[in-house]
């Protein structure tokens, strides 16, 4: 009846994944009873769970990503803490959950943190960016959404529930077999990836299609700003790998569930096939991630800067000529797994390639910043941040694309420190300045600054000691997922690196309460025009929080950088645009397709992850039917009165009118 | 710029970039239909020819897999004229860039594998069935 699932799955012998995993529980149930009982239920369900308005479908994406980001940190300081006590000793974590938690630290951060926040930031500002109303199919959103965020409770609740993969975050054949890993570990993984991943890949054929198809009237391609199209680039990638992925776990899941034979290195199977087929989707990956980082630095360092940015076309020529390599270098990750000299030197040529456009956009970044006025914004912080040291994680990348140098260097703590240099600094930092940047255009209120600020030099202090101490454990010989060691030379580095990581606590601390400060304060820190930064894209044309319909016309553009455009002109003549003739505006009703979808999702994951077949086919027919449900609706928009548009455009103009009537004050003083 | 003018621009626009599967509001349906009818003849033909070479021997028996690959190539051409209606007009870039970007990727990601694979598979002789070694000489 219920499959391999009984009461021996629930680990009562190890108490520390089941302390923590009581009090994430406790924590969400109270979250939940409080809702309920306060009555915020309702207005939860009909306002969020069930939006389909890209806007709050992107801060959710970016609240699942803080959350899991904290999850994977937690992760990140058990390690960090137990091999501060496994020098000639065992430390406190046995071996069979110390895999676990590497495994769940790489696997959260990459799918559930680093993921939501790039795709969360894309959804909120790309429509924003390109002048228009939502994305091109707002309940596939919603969809995308709650997939992702099914994958990450089934991660969660193999804390509880069973075990995690033991394997590492990429489930190598042949230990990622039956023979090896007859647990549920990795089952867990593939369905929860499975989940996740069709949702990303919906998001990404959702913003694919919002970026070519739905922009504002003269937004040609080459007037869109630099976020948007990194976020095309990304999302084509999106597109391109991520059925790589699904492909070649539903084949491990085939040698798995059904005995074939694809990875075996018998019967004909090959597992350097998984590497070939995982590395495939696992490279374009990085940049999926990277890209849009590198277009919210684009933004950030052109507004703070008070410049346009530096050569925009060849900003978007080297997007797009990353887009393109980022699919040429995947071998680069096993160069040490057995092929010839030739194959190696053309995939070691292209991955040193691939540093050229990324070069371009660091002189971009610089020459934007070159003879501009500076405000050092926490988002400019983390951008700088991110200059100084991506060119070291970038340095030690071309080092690491020597094959001879890779054949040293292979999984060694170099290898660690080189990837998470750029994914921290690129993706992580990335994420954190679009997070201060575009926070007040979510809420409202600005952030408070100066949390903002310890957080970032605790963070990026804390990040320089954790990886520089990783690169030289690297150099003296410590390889990747030791779980004890008794090297005397090895031990001063890594008890820096547990130094470390204190620093980094500190600044995720320090985030945290800035979020506390910043609600407590945030009638002083309010965002009245809407343009709190001097922006100079369409997003900060309209109001902060934006109205539902983004803007009450649609707006047009009639060159680069469309709001620096008309702010420009409203400045010279101290007056703003002729009001619009307000129209009403069709705009698609909230639905909870994407929420049952996810549910019945849910339920068939974790039906198949412990063989329980009919909950499984239960749930594809409850996902079915509501596909059917969501497809026969009769009704799918609702119409916003052209008097309401007008008043809520019209409290904004008044606030923007007087903001620019205090310019002319200054002017004439 | 009047009202009239941003509705004369949206149409344009609109023409000018119109979706997969979005139809042409002018285009009339009688002709539709016949370019459906076309395609179905030259596909049903180019089936037919396949399995004509292969069960009759008119042809010289080595070439058969070169005609079946040759009909194979015309068959998908058939296939993006009249049913994905990829034409070379203004109208179509994205469908043919699509297309382009696809048929990269595809050819990158399974070239590459199969150029990875067989030359992993030389140098770790792991090939179940491995070649002779002298057929090289």
């Amino acid at each position: 009846m219920l499959g391999k699932l009984t009461l021996d799955a629930i680990p009562l012998s190890q108490p520390i994944p089941l302390i923590a995993a009581a009090v994430v529980g406790l924590v969400l149930l109270g979250v939940i009873a409080w809702t309920v009982i306060a009555g915020h239920f309702p207005y939860l369900w009909r306002e969020w769970i069930t939006s389909v308005d890209h806007k709050r479908i992107g801060v959710m994406y970016c609240i699942l990503a803080l959350v899991m980001l904290i999850r994977g940190f937690s992760d990140a300081i058990l390690m960090r803490s137990h091999m501060l006590f496994a020098y000639k000793a065992p430390g406190y974590l046995p071996p069979e959950h110390y895999d676990q938690i590497f495994s769940a630290h790489g696997v959260v951060m990459i799918f559930f943190g680093a993921m939501p926040f790039m795709i969360g930031l894309m959804n909120f500002a790309v429509p924003l960016q390109l002048g228009v109303r939502d994305v091109a199919f707002p309940t596939l959103n919603s969809v995308s959404f709650w997939l992702t965020a099914s994958g990450a409770l089934l991660v969660n609740v193999s804390l509880v529930v069973g075990e995690f993969a033991r394997t590492g975050w990429w489930p190598a054949p042949p230990l990622s077999e039956a023979t090896y890993s007859p647990g549920v570990g990795v089952d867990y993984y593939i369905w929860a990836i499975q989940i996740s991943g069709i949702g990303t890949l919906l998001s990404g054929v959702n913003l694919v299609t919002t970026i070519l198809k739905v922009r504002a009237p003269g937004m040609s391609y080459l007037r869109m700003p630099m976020f948007c199209w990194t976020a095309l680039a990304s999302n084509l990638l999106i597109v391109a790998a991520f059925p790589i992925l699904t492909a070649t776990l539903a084949m491990l899941a085939l040698d798995r569930y059904l005995g074939f034979h694809f990875f075996t290195d018998s019967q004909g199977g090959n597992s350097m096939m998984f590497m070939n087929l995982f590395w495939a989707w696992g490279h374009p990956e990085v940049y999926i991630l990277a890209l849009p980082a590198y277009g919210v630095f684009s933004e950030v360092i052109s507004t703070f800067s008070g410049k346009p940015l530096f050569a925009y076309r060849s900003m978007v020529m080297a997007t797009m000529a990353i887009f393109i390599l980022s699919f040429m270098v995947w071998l680069h990750h096993f160069f040490t797994m057995g092929p010839g000299g030739d194959v190696n030197g053309v995939f070691a040529i292209t991955s040193m390639i691939i540093a050229v456009p990324t070069g371009v956009k660091i002189f971009d970044w610089l020459f934007t910043m070159y003879g501009g006025r500076i405000r050092f914004h926490t988002s400019m912080l983390w951008s700088l941040g991110f200059m100084l040291t991506f060119v070291v994680g970038g340095a030690t990348g071309v080092l690491l694309a020597i094959p001879p140098a890779d054949f040293v260097l292979h999984n060694s703590m170099f290898l660690v420190a080189h990837f998470h240099n750029v994914m921290v600094s690129a993706v992580l930092f990335g994420a954190f300045a679009g997070y201060a940047y575009w926070f007040p255009k979510a809420f409202g209120f600005r952030l408070d600054e100066w949390w903002g600020k310890v957080a970032f030099w605790f963070g990026i202090s804390g990040f320089v000691v954790v990886f520089g101490a990783f690169y030289i454990l690297g150099l003296l010989g410590m390889t990747r997922r030791m779980q004890h060691y008794d090297v005397a030379d090895w031990r001063p580095w890594i008890l820096i690196a547990g130094f470390g990581v204190v620093l980094m606590l500190v600044g995720v601390v320090a985030q945290v309460v800035q979020l506390v400060v910043s609600i407590r304060r945030r009638e002083s820190l309010r965002d009245e025009t809407g343009d709190p930064w001097d922006g100079r894209a369409l997003e900060w044309a309209t109001a902060s929080p934006p109205p539902v319909f983004n803007f009450a016309a649609m707006p047009q553009v009639h060159g680069e950088e469309a709001y620096w455009t008309i702010k420009a002109a409203a400045r010279e003549q101290l007056s703003l645009r002729n009001e619009p003739d307000y129209a009403p505006i069709e705009m698609p009703i909230n639905n909870p397709t994407g929420v049952v979808c996810a549910f019945f999702a849910t339920l068939i994951g974790f039906a198949m992850i412990w063989h329980i077949w009919w909950l499984a086919v239960l749930g594809f027919l409850g996902a079915f039917a509501t596909f059917v449900v969501f497809a026969w609706r009769d009704k799918a928009e609702y119409e916003i009165p052209a008097s309401e548009v007008q008043r809520i455009n019209r409290a904004n103009r008044t606030t923007r009118l007087e903001a620019l009537q205090g310019v002319g004050r200054r002017r004439a003083a | 710029m009047s009202a009239a003018d941003q509705a004369a621009e949206r149409s344009k626009r609109h023409r000018a970039d119109v979706a997969p599967g979005e139809a042409y509001p002018e285009e009339d349906i009688a002709k539709g239909i016949r370019g459906y009818l076309i395609g179905l003849g030259l596909a049903v033909l180019l089936t037919a020819c396949s399995f004509a070479v292969v069960r009759m021997n008119f042809i010289w028996a080595p070439a058969i897999p070169v005609a079946v690959i040759v009909f194979a190539i015309a068959q998908m051409g058939v296939h993006l004229v009249f049913f994905l209606h990829i034409t070379t007009g203004p109208d179509n870039t994205n469908n043919v860039l699509a297309l382009a970007f696809g048929v990269l990727f595809v050819v990158l990601l399974i070239g590459g594998s199969v150029w990875i694979m067989a030359n992993m598979n030389h140098n770790m002789m792991h090939s179940p069935a491995p070649a002779p070694s002298h057929a090289h000489h």
